[in-house]
């Protein structure tokens, strides 16, 4: 489970509270607080995920960035940043970022996304999108978009599939409104109202209804995780 | 080097050589159109004779002078020749008097009234005078004839309208000069007083709507758009310095609830509470920064080609099931084929957002909330129409200011800044945002230009 992750990040206090708390997760973390020594580590390649602020001294975070895919090093990249307009976000991304989060940030949304990121570079191949994906007893088929619980088909709009189809690929980790809303909506403002969770409501209704054990739970001050196990 | 000469005296000098300029190449074209040869070859002549009369009397003296004057007077019908007095008065000759004695009268060659023998008027003639003894002196010369007198005329004229046209120049630069520095002295004046921190002052207009006016008009009007960029500036720190305070005062309240609370499962809550405010707090600032970006213009580099058919859609699709659980039905209104247009994506979703938002928090009573495009005379307009109770014309544009709230309170929720946002986002695409009555209800359009091609 322990992945080798760099964090560059120059203040001292959101550096320790990221290497403390991603160490506490079983992760082996490097840190340096300098754009230029993050760039000299990073460039090997032998990184699983970079965490990297986008203000650093040395040389700043999109340049670092730059610098790394003009290299064809293609370790995630996760940028950091006080940021926090959505054109901002949106220029990170451009810049060849995997994800981008604003400060100040929940430990549970970084651990989300970090979680996210590091299984993208796994090859999985259940799954693969050819393939059928299991989740308990829950069957998805990607490629006729039928999706099935107990051998029961649900009916789902394709909101509701696209929905569920990224609580599978993320199955057994907590995905958080933030991420829904960015990766199956493509918007990048907050709402700043329940929209997303009226969404996952109707699709756990779909899949619980009539059946008696839970299978998409909601994480309580993180987001939501779809699973077989409680 | 430079001489630092004042800008009012550069002024009066330049109009000054200028108007003196044009008056002398004026005067010396005059000259060259009219002048020729004769006068010099008068002059000459008149100086010739003299100096051979002088001659003939240092070596004859008078009776040979008079001799060869009478022979000069009888060839020559426009020599003038003369002995005369003390007084002028023409003794001998065909001289009967010289305007002044002719003591007072210079010695070579001059030009001058003289009477005629015989009563005729006096005529214009070149000569010149030479004392001889007895108080006498030789007059020999040539009268003009009436074309000579004419340019001789001309020339003084000419001669005369050069000195008029130094003196005129100097006026010209004078009061070129005393109206540019009044007219820059009034600009400068407001200028200092808005530097002293006097916002009030405006640059006087005269009426004469001549370019003085016209560049203080301009001032006036940029001065307008300061005045109100400031106002707008300090409402806002002030109500964001205010509208803080309250979600801060409840951060506050909660943690302190926490930290006093016995039990954990309520300490708990309290603290989710407080992670709460905290994002709200957050997400209100987030939103300003959007709005200061959006006004500033920053980001037009993000802007893509989007169907605006499909934006609605997709919106309309994401608040179906909040607009379900509030009660109200959230249909999509599309009139006509709907050209791609250049846009930002992620900005005009917020905006929508905002005005879903707004429509669900405050009109989901009414039932129906629209959501629609339409596209008319070279305008896109896509927004939210609902029936709740709407805005009084009188209030629309309280509604749009940035923290701006129509029920005087603050305790519902929302930070006021939904409408301003999508204000922002609809300047962002050089369009404005419209609040119109829906009959009842109330309907938000982003206005957007799509310029020709439509």
């Amino acid at each position: 489970m322990g992945r080798k992750i760099l964090v560059v990040e120059d203040d001292a206090e959101t550096a320790s509270y990221l290497v403390r708390g991603l160490t506490e997760q079983g992760h082996n973390v490097a840190h340096v607080a300098d754009g230029r020594d993050g760039l000299f580590l990073a460039s090997d390649g032998s990184f699983d995920l970079v965490i990297l602020d986008r203000m650093v001294p040395g040389v700043d975070g999109l340049a670092v960035l730059r610098a790394l895919r003009a290299a064809a090093i293609a370790t995630p990249v996760l940028i950091l940043s006080a940021l926090a307009s959505v054109s901002d976000r949106i220029e990170g991304l451009e810049q060849g970022s995997d994800d981008y989060l604003v400060k100040p940030f929940s430990f549970a949304e970084l651990l989300a996304r970090t979680n996210a990121l590091l299984r993208r570079g796994d090859t999985r191949p259940d799954l693969s999108p050819d393939m059928r994906m299991t989740i308990g007893d829950l069957e998805i088929d990607p490629l006729a978009r039928i999706v099935r619980r107990g051998g029961r088909l649900l009916a789902l709009n394709p909101r509701e599939y696209k929905l569920l189809e990224y609580f599978a690929r993320n199955a057994g980790r907590v995905v958080t409104r933030t991420m829904l809303l960015e990766q199956v909506w493509d918007y990048h403002f907050d709402p700043g109202t329940n929209v997303i969770d009226v969404h996952v409501s109707r699709l756990r209704r779909k899949l619980e209804d009539g059946f008696d054990r839970p299978i998409l739970h909601t994480v309580r001050g993180a987001g939501y995780r779809l699973g077989a196990a409680q | 080097m430079t001489l630092r000469v004042p800008t009012s005296l550069r002024v009066a000098l330049v109009a000054a050589l200028l108007a003196l300029g044009s008056n002398l190449a004026l005067i010396v074209f005059i000259h060259l159109r009219t002048h020729d040869d004769a006068m010099s070859m008068l002059r000459q002549r008149v100086a010739e004779e003299a100096s051979a009369l002088a001659d003939v009397y240092d070596s004859g003296g008078r009776p040979a002078l008079n001799d060869a004057v009478s022979d000069l007077l009888a060839t020559d019908p426009q020599f003038l020749g003369a002995l005369v007095d003390r007084n002028g008065h023409g003794r001998s000759g065909n001289v009967h008097s010289l305007a002044a004695p002719p003591a007072r009268l210079r010695r070579g060659y001059q030009e001058g009234l003289i009477d005629p023998v015989g009563g005729a008027a006096p005529i214009v003639a070149g000569f010149v005078l030479k004392p001889l003894q007895h108080s006498l002196w030789l007059v020999s010369g040539r009268s003009f004839g009436e074309r000579l007198a004419l340019q001789r005329t001309l020339e003084r004229a000419l001669l005369l309208a050069g000195v008029l046209s130094v003196l005129l120049g100097l006026l010209c630069g004078l009061v070129t000069a005393r109206y540019v520095s009044r007219s820059v002295r009034g600009i400068a004046a407001v200028a200092k007083g808005i530097t002293g921190g006097d916002f009030s002052q405006r640059v006087p207009i005269t009426g004469s709507s001549d370019a003085f006016d016209g560049l203080g008009a301009q001032i006036n009007l940029m001065l307008d758009r300061i005045v109100a960029l400031m106002e707008e500036l300090r409402l806002l720190t002030d109500s964001l310095a205010h509208d803080l305070r309250s979600p801060v005062g409840r951060l506050r309240a909660r943690v302190d609830a926490a930290l006093a609370a016995e039990d954990d499962a309520r300490r708990d809550s309290l603290l989710a509470g407080v992670v709460a405010e905290a994002d709200s707090l957050m997400r209100m600032l987030t939103t300003v920064l959007e709005i200061g970006r959006s006004e500033a213009m920053a980001s037009r580099n993000q802007f893509a080609l989007l169907d605006p058919g499909a934006l609605v859609a997709e919106l309309a699709e994401m608040y179906e099931p909040l607009a379900e659980e509030a009660g109200a039905a959230l249909t999509v209104e599309t009139s006509g084929s709907i050209a791609p247009f250049s846009g930002h994506r992620q900005l005009l979703a917020q905006a929508l957002s905002n005005l879903v938002d707004n429509a669900l928090g405050y009109a989901a009573a009414g039932g129906e909330i629209r959501l629609f495009v339409e596209q008319r005379q070279g305008e896109l307009r896509l927004g939210v129409a609902d029936r709740g109770p709407g805005i009084a014309e009188a209030d629309r544009q309280e509604a749009k200011r940035r923290f701006g709230r129509l029920d005087g309170s603050r305790s519902t929720s929302g930070a006021g800044l939904g409408l301003s946002l999508a204000e922002a986002v609809a300047h962002l695409h050089h369009g404005r945002l419209e609040l119109d009555d829906n009959r009842p209800g109330l309907r938000a359009s982003l206005v957007i230009p799509i310029g020709a091609v439509a």
